[in-house]
């Protein structure tokens, strides 16, 4: 009779026994396997979400540790200015698969008209006096990376080449509907001006002190993504995003170097009529052109924003920080986040519970069966076998054990995290106060998060309980089985 | 003709202060088909010399031939199956395996070598002891000399040429302890086996062909009663 069969018998002829052990483990397995359902599930969570956020991020000024400085400090600071250069080497690390730096500039037109939406309220329209309706949104990257991901699609036309982007040639993408109420095709021209203004402190009245117009062809038209079908029952997000939609709308692209000019144009315009403000420049021997530039660097796959996060912060200038879509995770997924940690402590003094509490019962147990190990010992049984007998009754009845708590815990674990994540629901502030890039934000709220929150029974939370379920019952057996492994078979049986 | 030889056998138990010598230099040998029984007071080492008679456990010093073979010199393994072919024990508790049935207790050791059991072999040894109708018992279900019948049942089932029992009548009233006795005897006639009985009960002990008396740890008397 090998010492397998002896495990079984050990099983079937101690029935009362192996029902406690049973038991035990069944008992502790619910709570290691609930803990582990949660976690599983918070972990999708983390990820599916994380995924719908993207992998954009972009280089900035650290705007929390700004406003956390004292205000002497804050005062005395200049920052430094991120140049090309540094924005190139960072686009050129290897989890870039693309990137652009864009400079912007707000203008009005004369000769064509904002695009202003359709059946909105009254309330939402765009202030009919707004001067500058257009915004001149500078590229560097001659497919658009909007297009390329996705935001809008080219409907008509084409994309920049390089050599517009390189020469500064004056082409636009414009929106769809944008060209279709000023009656503009690809291929036709408009006219934007660039209107300097000086603003008077006593007055407090703006006047028009220089002016030149920008002359843009059409190259291509792109339509905006419209979001907001989907969400159509969620009024609330629906009605924020609508508000959005006309200044894309009304967002041109162009080559960096055309805003570039009229920002310098407007810049020295500004001086001439502004003595003031010119000294004063001149005093403090500031270049009197100046380039700013936002980034936007998008990343193989959302894993490899923190190994980016890591290789960019040396390079930058102090005080600068990497922001990523992903940030914005850590905002929505509060209820998600103490979940994850309930779970995780649960999961830990579970398991030294389990290790514990089983360790105390197989030893208990052996303690009563010293003497009949003590006789396979003296028959000359091999020690390795005699612990491979108790391993079998042990590990058959863990086996049992888990299974049906692989069940049953999952089950508590949905029934479990529901009431978790209302009990949450109160204390989730909606609104964000902070620096807000478009570029970076989605409209995903807690509650996004919340439904994509799901207990369930797949193969790596099946995996990953069997492995930690039957790791902890090897050890707590094999702890009171060193205890076998040093018995002397005559001291057992004198 | 010598069954077994022993040659200056010593046992130390413990070391430095609390050191226990319970074997002193014995030496003595014993011829085959002998009964011989070991007498002695508490303490005086009786247990351990069976112990090392039966390589259970290891000698400090000395040697135990057992039909020439220096079972000492043999590795865990040889001397493992070595015991298990030649040496049957018998202890006061009986020593059986709860979760096996009584057939199961009394065939164990050929089970555990992989051996075929001898099936007349253990249908004379089941009938002899009396055991016929409780093959399918657990230990549990049965009386002190009941069990003390399996155990030397499994003492038996090998054929050893030995059978080492210490105080195998210590738990029983003297009408099941003459019956043991009666039976271990029977074995001895019928099957021409040795064997050495540990006792504190001088009826027993003067059934014996020999009685070796033991007081700390040295052989004191060693006397012949039936040729
Ligand atoms: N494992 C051990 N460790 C230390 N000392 C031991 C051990 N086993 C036995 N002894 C000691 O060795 C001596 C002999 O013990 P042994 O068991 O051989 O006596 P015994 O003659 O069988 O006694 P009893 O008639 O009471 O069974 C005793 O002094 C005992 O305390
Ligand atoms: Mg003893």
């Amino acid at each position: 009779m090998n010492f397998m069969k002896r495990g079984i018998l050990g099983i079937t002829r101690k029935k009362g026994k192996s029902l406690i052990l049973l038991a035990v483990i069944f008992i502790l397995g619910n709570l290691i396997s609930g803990a582990i359902s949660i976690q599983q599930a918070t972990g999708n969570v983390e990820k599916t979400i994380k995924e719908r956020l993207g992998t954009a991020a972009t280089v900035d000024l650290d705007h929390d540790t700004l406003n956390n400085m004292p205000e002497d400090e804050w005062m005395d600071f200049e920052p430094e200015e991120l140049g090309v250069n540094l924005i190139k080497q960072i686009g050129d690390l290897p989890y870039v698969k693309y990137y652009d730096y864009s400079m912007e500039q707000w203008m009005g037109s004369e000769s064509i008209e904002p695009y202003q939406g359709e059946e909105m309220d009254e309330d939402f329209m765009m202030d009919e006096e707004d001067e500058i309706p257009f915004q001149l949104k500078g590229i560097n990257y001659a497919p658009i990376i909007d297009l390329e991901e996705g935001k809008a699609t080219l409907t008509d036309g084409r994309v920049f080449t390089d050599e517009e982007i390189e020469n500064g040639t004056a082409v636009a993408v414009i929106s769809e509907n944008l060209a279709a109420e000023n009656n503009l095709e690809v291929g036709d021209t408009f006219t934007l001006v660039n209107n300097v203004y000086s603003y008077d402190y006593d007055t407090d009245e703006e006047d028009i002190v220089a002016s030149r117009d920008v002359v843009l062809e059409v190259i291509g038209l792109f339509d905006p993504k419209s979001v907001t079908q989907e969400s159509d029952e969620d009024s609330e997000s629906n009605m924020m995003f609508m508000m959005e939609d006309p200044y894309y709308q009304n967002t041109m692209y162009v080559p960096n170097e055309i805003v570039i000019d009229e920002t310098n144009y407007n810049w020295e315009e500004t001086l001439k009529a502004d003595d003031e403000l010119a000294a004063m420049m001149k005093e403090e021997g500031e270049d009197a052109s100046f380039e700013y530039y936002e980034p936007i660097y998008y990343l193989n796959n959302p894993e490899d924003i923190e190994p980016f996060r890591e290789e960019v912060l040396p390079l930058l200038p102090e005080l600068y920080t990497v922001i990523s879509a992903t940030d914005q995770y850590e905002r929505i997924s509060g209820p998600m986040e103490s979940m994850s940690k309930l779970a995780k402590y649960v999961l830990i003094v579970a398991v030294a519970a389990t290790i514990l509490i089983t360790g105390l019962v197989v030893l208990l147990f052996l303690r009563d069966r010293k003497r009949e190990l003590g006789i396979y010992l003296s028959l000359g049984e091999k020690r390795s076998k005699v612990i491979g007998q108790i391993l079998i009754e042990v590990m058959v009845v863990a086996v049992v054990g888990i299974t049906l708590s692989l069940f049953s815990g999952n089950l508590l674990a949905g029934q479990v995290s529901d009431t978790i994540m209302n009990s949450d629901d109160s204390n989730q502030s909606e609104y964000y106060e902070g620096v807000y890039y478009p570029e970076l934000e989605s409209e995903l709220t807690t509650e996004d998060v919340m439904d994509s929150y799901e207990v369930n029974l797949d193969a790596s939370y099946v995996l990953g309980f069997y492995g930690i379920g039957l790791l902890t019952i090897l050890i707590s057996t094999v702890i009171p089985l060193i205890y076998i492994v040093r018995l002397n078979p005559k001291k057992i049986l004198m | 003709m010598e069954l077994m030889r022993i040659e200056n056998l010593s046992k130390v138990y413990g070391k430095g202060d609390t050191a226990v010598k319970a074997l002193d230099n014995v030496s003595f040998s014993v011829k085959q088909g002998e009964f011989v029984a070991i007498i002695g007071p508490s303490g005086s080492g009786k247990s351990t010399l069976l112990h090392l008679l039966g390589g259970v456990d290891k000698p400090t010093d000395g040697k135990v031939f057992i039909e020439k073979t220096d079972i000492y010199g043999l590795n865990e393994t040889q001397l493992a199956i070595f015991r298990r072919r030649q040496i049957g024990l018998i202890y006061q508790f009986y020593n059986l395996l709860p979760i096996l049935t009584v057939e199961e207790n009394i065939t164990l050791p050929m089970l555990l070598d992989a051996h075929k059991v001898d099936q007349k072999h253990f249908k004379e040894i089941v009938e002899i002891l009396g055991l016929q109708k409780r093959l399918d018992y657990l230990p549990n279900q049965l009386s002190g000399g009941q069990q003390q019948r399996v155990s030397i049942g499994r003492a038996l089932i090998s054929n050893p040429s030995i059978i080492l029992a210490d105080e195998p009548t210590g738990n029983l009233d003297s009408k099941n302890s003459k019956e043991i006795i009666d039976l271990l005897k029977l074995f001895n006639k019928t099957y021409n086996q040795t064997l050495v009985v540990i006792t504190h009960d001088d009826r027993i002990a003067l059934q014996a062909d020999r009685v070796i008396s033991i007081e700390d740890g040295t052989i004191a008397k060693d006397e012949v009663i039936r040729p």
